[in-house]
């Protein structure tokens, strides 16, 4: 049960995640809903069927929102309630259980307001419209904005047009594909079409227009941009959302083509469409991880300089011999706790109690050994992505690559905590308890799986087209989650300059995984430029690491 | 030992947890009374724990731990005027002693922190 709920902690930004998407898919599916799938269903052939497939959609994502919000609020009115010594009733009456209660009842009272009967009222429209209004200004006070000491009102607001920003433009994609998918003829996809760029552009209006004003407000000056964990995440959104803009301007050309009576890819639409779901739910997952670190603005002190990101990224011989297991802090902790409780007959303790909370201590060995895994992970991803490159330029024996993962994560597995079996003391499962060894196994697996998966594809062992897909998703989860991965340093600064490589390996994770996402499923130019693309940002992947660097 | 005992200890690694994860959480201290590794001299002191976000008071903690590791709940003052701080108050003696505070920020997130510091004669 301890080992459930430690897990359950790890989970806790994952969960703020998945909130956050099912929040905007539902108020996305609602918007879609009113403006345009409704209105649309006696002028395009199918209308009905893509109102009730829409309508489904948001039911599920209601559902969805109400199970994550539970899980969420219920943990931390747990916690609080067992840290604080208070009854339940009384937990519940912080703001932000009574916010999360909101939440939850406005996706509970949107399930009747969708069904047959409400929706051919007249009152159809404003019901789901009004409850999504409350559910959105329920959202913005379990953010910063809420507790910030000046400027609340203001920041409030900002906050809930992020918010819907992000649910009229991201949230709102499913459904766009969904119709994408169901639609056939061009009458039908221009209509959709326009209309729904149209709404894209009003959620880019809303997102930058917020996105400006918080980062004048949370970060304030350049320093607080790159000299903190928040700053540098904010770097991340931005950086995705310019990717979401510049697939959302390709769609745009085909809207325009199609509205011109041209020729046009809608079928470039539709990927381009699903891989901007996958963007902007990588991004959601950044935004979450971004409000359990405090604004850039109030970390005064220990922000990093300039000169310290250069002096740590200045270029290295990368280390390719492992210092001694001996050496480390904690096998030369335990070491001394053997000799003491050898000198007074007794069993040593042991040196580092797993999920304690306390952090483990570090030296310059343990250092060098850390540097040592990133970087030989490097040189085999680097590898992986050169040979991928060979095979993709006609080289078929080289078809094995993906094999090279699984040494890959057999090599992590054994190094990545080296106070654990088979090389520490600690045993297998009991390891389990802390967060980062966790963390590192999930990992682990996830890279063996698609692996595996990539080399049943290549070598022919597994023919469908869906089973192809489980490597650009996965590679593409293990991108985001990286986003939300944290190394347990004590010093601020250093986890810092940690967070400032690995996030842009996440980055890159996460392009390399789309990239080939799109060369399995848009035919033509498109899929053969991006069949290049994704090898090259694996080979990215692998400088990164080999360029890492904790001291 | 009780089912209610089992669950108050498997709830409070899930706060650990919580609160480890975060090392650099959400409410961060900004400044207080006394300040990390500072000397007060015995007697009545009184302390002042200020964020840079506003807390709820009634549902965050200050515990006083002594040297023998034995903890004491302190009780924290309704604060209206000022919605950022913690102020609490102990009589002390001699002895080194650490401040474990929990704070709940307002917008639902949960930070923990200590703050070490020295009672003279
Ligand atoms: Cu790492």
């Amino acid at each position: 049960m301890e080992l459930l709920v430690d897990i359950f902690g790890y989970l806790s930004i994952i969960l703020h995640g998945v909130t956050i998407i099912a929040q905007s898919m539902m108020l996305g599916g609602i918007l879609f809903l009113v403006f345009l799938a409704r209105p649309f269903t006696h002028l395009i052939t199918q209308g009905d069927d893509l109102e009730r497939r829409v309508t489904r959609l948001t039911l599920y994502s209601a559902i969805g929102l109400i199970l994550a919000e539970m899980t969420g609020v219920g943990l931390q009115i747990a916690v609080v309630m067992s840290t604080v010594d208070l009854g339940f009733l009384d937990v519940m009456q912080a703001p932000f259980a009574i916010a999360g209660t909101v939440k939850m009842l406005c996706a509970l009272l949107l399930i009747p307001c969708l069904g047959q009967r409400v929706a051919t009222r007249s009152l159809a429209a404003v019901l789901p419209l009004l409850i999504g209004a409350a559910e959105l200004t329920a959202a913005t006070f379990t953010t910063h904005a809420y507790a910030r000491l000046d400027d609340n009102v203001l920041l409030l607001f900002v906050e809930g047009l992020h918010q819907f920003g992000a649910a009229i433009w991201v949230g709102a994609i499913p459904c766009f594909v969904l119709a994408l998918g169901r639609l056939h003829d061009a009458h039908s996809w221009r209509l959709v079409g326009a209309r729904f760029s149209r709404m894209s552009m009003i959620g880019v209006t809303s997102i930058v227009i917020s996105g400006a004003v918080m980062s004048f407000f949370y970060i304030g000056n350049w320093q607080g941009f790159y000299g903190t964990a928040y700053g540098v995440m904010v770097g991340a959104k931005i950086a995705m959302f310019l990717a979401l803009l510049a697939l959302g301007a390709g769609n745009l050309m085909v809207t325009e083509r199609l509205r011109k009576n041209q020729d046009a890819s809608v079928i470039r639409m539709r990927r381009f469409a699903e891989v901007e779901i996958g963007i902007g739910f990588t991004l959601f997952f950044a935004a979450a991880s971004l409000t359990s670190v405090p604004p850039a603005v109030d970390l005064s002190t220990d922000r990093v300089t300039l000169h310290e990101i250069a002096v740590r990224n200045a270029p290295a011989w990368p280390r390719l011999t492992s210092p001694d297991h001996d050496k480390l802090a904690i096998s030369q902790m335990q070491a001394r706790l053997d000799t003491q409780a050898q000198q007074r007959g007794q069993v040593a303790a042991q040196a580092n109690v797993p999920g304690s909370g306390v952090l483990p201590p570090r030296n310059a060995d343990d250092i060098a050994w850390s540097e040592y895994n990133h970087h030989w992970a490097g040189i085999f991803v680097l590898l992986i992505g050169f040979l991928a490159l060979l095979h993709r330029a006609g080289v078929g024996w080289l078809k094995h690559w993906p094999l090279l993962f699984l040494l890959m994560a057999g090599f992590l597995l054994v190094r990545s905590d080296p106070e654990v079996w088979p090389m520490g003391n600690e045993g297998f499962w009991v390891a389990w308890r802390d967060v980062e060894v966790t963390q590192h196994r999930f990992f682990v697996a996830l890279i063996m799986l698609f692996g595996l998966f990539e080399w049943a594809v290549r070598t022919g062992r597994l023919r469908s087209a869906k089973a192809a897909l489980v490597f650009p998703l996965l590679v593409s989860v293990g991108g985001a989650m990286l986003l939300t991965h944290n190394h347990q340093i004590s010093n601020v600064k250093d986890q810092l300059l940690i967070e400032l490589t690995h996030t842009p390996l996440a980055l890159a994770g996460v392009s390399a995984g789309w990239a080939r996402w799109l060369e399995l499923r848009l035919p033509g130019r498109g899929g053969r430029i991006a069949g290049w693309v994704w090898p090259i940002c694996f080979m990215l992947v692998g400088v990164i690491l080999l360029w890492y660097r904790e001291a | 030992m009780s089912l209610r005992h089992h669950f108050g200890t498997f709830l409070i690694a899930a706060a650990c947890t919580v609160a480890s994860l975060s090392a650099s959480a959400h409410a961060i201290l900004i400044d207080s009374t006394p300040k990390l590794n500072d000397t007060v001299s015995a007697g009545h002191v009184d302390m002042v724990f200020t964020y840079n976000s506003k807390i709820d008071q009634h549902r965050s903690r200050i515990v006083l731990v002594k040297e023998d590791k034995s903890e004491t709940v302190l009780t924290i003052a309704a604060n209206n005027t000022k919605p950022n701080e913690l102020d609490t108050h102990a009589d002390l003696t001699p002895g080194t002693y650490t401040i474990r505070w929990q704070a709940l920020a307002l917008d639902g997130h949960i930070t923990r922190g200590d703050v070490p510091f020295t009672v003279t004669p």
